[in-house]
Formats: C-alpha cells, structure tokens, sequence
C-alpha cells in the first residue's frame, strides 16, 4: 500500500515537473545594446546572443548576458570594453533575475509592465525597475524596454584623460523573442 | 513545494520514512533547487572564451609579437632609434641635445581579417625596405589551447651600403634580400604576464665572406608584465644560435615600458640595436648592452591606429 502511494506520489510530481517546462520560454538570440553620448564621441555596442528565460508560471524573468560578445564599431573599442573595463576575465556574464508585475497572459494587445528584479554587473548587484512593452504574437512573446546604468554603480573604473569619452550614463536597450521550449 | 506534499503523508513503517526521505532528495535536486538563471544557462552552456590582449601591439618591444591586426584596422608605426657616437670628433660633432644618431622605420600594417595581418615599412639605416605576411594559426582559449602560434613570413631589401665592410654582396636585386621567417609561439600566464619565445631563421640572399652562415638560427624570448591597467614593462632577447664569424655580433636586448591609450601606443625601450628590420637586429647588432656612448641606444616607438571598417556594419 505504501509502495503503491510513494508510487503514484512519484508519478503525479514527475507529471507537475513536465507541465511546469511549459511554462518556460527561452532564446539565445536577445538583443542587448548600449549607448555612451558625449560631446567627445558617440559609443555604441551590441549583442545578439543575450540568454534568457521566462517563467509564466511565476511571472519571472532571467536574463545572462556574455559580455565579450558586444561588438562596437571599432575592433580596440571592443578589446579595451573587455579587458580594462568589464574585465571579463573576472567577471564573463552579466545577469538579471526578475518579477513582471502584473502580467496578463490573455492579453491580445501590447501591454506595459513592470519588471522589478536584480542586475548584476561586474559581481555587482543593484535592485532595478524596468519598464517593458510585452506583446504576443502567434505565440512568441517579445520583450522590448530600455533601462539606464549608472557607470559608478558598478565600479568602472575610468582613466581621468577618457573621461569626458564615456558618459556617466549609459542607455541599455534590449529586445528578447521568446519561443515555446520544444522539449 | 514537491517536498511538502511528501512530507505531509502520516509516516506508517520506517520503511517508508526512508523511501519518503530518498524522493524528497532526489526531487529537490531534480528541479526545486534550481533557480530560474540556473535553469538558462544549463540550457546554454557557454563555449569557452577566447584569452585577449596576450599582447598589446603588433610588437613586444622590439620584435613581433602573436598579436595580428583585426579586420579592417590600419596601423601606422614610427620606431625611432637614438644614440651617441663614443669619442666624437668636437669639432663636427652636432649640437644635438639627445643624440648623435637617429635611425626610423616608418610603417603600415594592415588587417586583412582578424587572423592575416599584411606589413611593410622602410628604414631610414642602410635603407631597408620590409615587408612581412603574419598568420594567427592558433589562438589560445580557455580549457581548449593552451597557446597562441602566429607564423611570420618577412623580406627585407637593403639599398645603401655597397662597401667592402657589407656582409653581403650589392651587385643583384637578390644579393641584397634577406628573408626572416618566425613561428611566435606566446601563453599569457594571467592577467598581468604574457610569454612568447620565436625560433626564427634568416637566410640572406648573398655572402660576402666564406666563413660567415647563410643561415642564422635565433630564438627569440619576450616577456610582458602589467604594472598598471594600460602600463606594462616589457623585455626581449634574441639569442642567436650561430653567429656572424667575420665580425663580432651582439644578442639584441631591450628592456621596455608600453603605455597604451585608446588608439594610441607608445613604446620606450631601453636596447643595444640600431636596426629595426629583423634580420638586421637579430643578427647583426654590432654593439654590446650597456650605458657607454655607442652601445645604449634608445629607442620610441608611436602607434596609431585607424579603424577603416564599421563592425556594427558588418554582417
């Protein structure tokens, strides 16, 4: 009898566990980007292989950004992003680990949410609030939003001389299309 | 939550707290322990990452290093060389503050793709042209190579000279070429120190005097040490495995700082060569390392580099 219970118990958790995967959407091809503006120069980057994953079960968000892939417009800007600033020998990822308020999972249009969670940068970790347009289409959810980073939260550390190249505030773009795990 | 629902039953036998207590383990290991950015990247894993910057520039101090331009990035090179004439006549000597001599090369590198980096040059000593083809084979990565290996394929042609004192002939375009091939083979140890040792052979295309090789064989050792994040103290040697015969050569030495910013390299070494060319400082450095006039030479060397490609651009 007790056998049979453990069994049907074990039957009827590995049965929540498949359904729970249902619930997560992921890509590997989100796109993430940065803008520096100054009155010196213009600095721009992208990535267009940011992890992520959602979980409509929980309305939750995580995000793992590689941080060598960045590409700038020049190949040194690249090379001094990596190794002086992000020391990605340190510090290779930046993630981000979050809650949508409030999402509805009926809604046929657009809708604007907010997403309360962790950014960590550099080891780094700051509460954030980003603002979000998620829209459905044909079944792939699409996250697009903007956030700003403050280079001193993070600990960036700057050369006096290239300072006025780098703004203190940096506009983060980001963009994810996530599709139904086919697992 | 799984293990909850598990514990909850009224525990009958210990057989079955036992069983209860083993499920409970292996569920919560199975799925409730991970978190959702676990979950991401067991789903991705990352490949390894490729090691940068095992060397700043092009060259080390004096000689060249693993590093290849990337793909669409013009480099242009002053190396300048200054030093004192030992026992100078008054009369004509110079007024010159710092030195007596001065000896230049003026180069372009050019990156073909991130791997093949093109290179000529000419120096103002002897007039040698130069040019060289480096080929990034191997680029070191974490857990998968060990090592960076660049293969280095230069020429040069020296068009002064002509006196009975050369080590070769003057008559043919071919007496006076030399060719310099090297296998850069270099592995940054960690974050601040970088180590490269080059066998290189140079074959001249003429011999003057019978007692001299054809052929030298050089190894060269270069070493890099970070000291802050854009300042490093770097050193080569060559040490040259057989020798002129008809005069007496010197291994090429030079202890250096490299100091980069932004697009802008500079280079300061403290060395016994005059000549930039490799053939011409690796194996024919008339002079030893030391501080006397004529032996210490200084050398700058200015980097600037321009990026003729847009990568955001490219697909």
């Amino acid at each position: 009898m007790n056998k049979l219970i453990t069994a049907l118990l074990f039957l009827f958790t590995s049965f929540t566990k498949t359904e729970f995967k249902g619930y997560l959407l992921t890509t590997n091809q989100g796109h993430v980007s940065f803008f520096s503006h100054t009155a010196v120069e213009n600095i721009q980057a992208v990535n267009n292989q940011v992890l992520s994953v959602i979980d409509l079960s929980k309305n939750e968000i995580a995000i793992s950004i590689l941080m060598n892939a960045f590409v700038f417009e020049k190949a040194l800007m690249q090379e001094h992003f990596s190794t002086s600033y992000m020391e990605t020998d340190l510090y290779p990822k930046a993630t981000f680990e979050g809650e949508i308020l409030g999402l509805n999972l009926s809604a046929k249009q657009a809708q604007t949410r907010l997403i309360k969670g962790k950014l960590t940068i550099r080891n780094i970790t700051k509460d954030v609030t980003v603002k979000a347009r998620i829209e459905k289409k044909n079944g792939v959810y699409v996250f697009e939003g903007d956030l700003d980073i403050l280079i001193s939260d993070f600990k960036i550390k700057i050369p006096p001389i290239l300072s006025p190249n780098i703004a203190k505030n940096i506009n983060a773009k980001f963009k994810f299309e996530y599709y139904p795990d086919e697992k | 939550m799984l293990n909850l629902n598990l514990n909850i039953i009224p525990m009958k036998s210990s057989v079955f707290n036992l069983v209860n207590i083993v499920l409970t383990i292996s569920l919560s290991f199975s799925s409730n322990a991970q978190s959702l950015l676990e979950t991401l990247e067991d789903k991705f894993p990352e490949s390894s990452q490729y090691t940068l910057g095992t060397f700043k520039a092009s060259r080390i101090s004096i000689g060249h290093s693993v590093e290849t331009r990337k793909k669409g990035v013009l480099e242009f090179q002053s190396m300048t060389r200054f030093w004192k004439v030992p026992n100078f006549d008054p009369k004509t000597r110079s007024q010159s503050l710092i030195a007596d001599k001065i000896n230049t090369r003026f180069g372009l590198e050019y990156g073909v793709s991130d791997r093949l980096t093109l290179g000529a040059g000419g120096t103002t000593l002897f007039g040698v042209f130069d040019g060289f083809v480096k080929y990034k084979l191997l680029q070191q990565r974490d857990d998968k190579m060990p090592l960076t290996l660049t293969l280095l394929q230069g020429a040069s042609l020296r068009t002064m000279g002509g006196t009975a004192k050369d080590i070769n002939f003057t008559d043919e375009f071919s007496d006076r070429v030399a060719i310099t091939s090297q296998i850069l083979i270099a592995r940054k140890f960690s974050r601040q120190f970088s180590f490269q040792v080059a066998p290189t052979l140079v074959v001249r295309g003429s011999n003057r005097f019978e007692a001299n090789p054809n052929s030298h064989f050089a190894i060269g050792f270069g070493g890099r040490y970070n000291v802050g994040r854009h300042v490093s103290v770097v050193s080569e040697y060559y040490y040259q495995a057989n020798p002129l015969e008809s005069k007496k050569t010197y291994d090429a030495l030079s202890i250096g700082v490299n100091w980069e910013l932004s697009d802008v390299m500079l280079q300061f070494q403290m060395t016994n060569i005059r000549g930039v060319a490799e053939d011409v400082f690796i194996t024919q450095t008339p002079n030893n390392f030391n501080f006397n006039d004529g032996n210490f030479v200084f050398g700058f060397t200015g980097i600037f580099i321009l990026h003729t490609q847009n990568r955001l651009k490219r697909k």
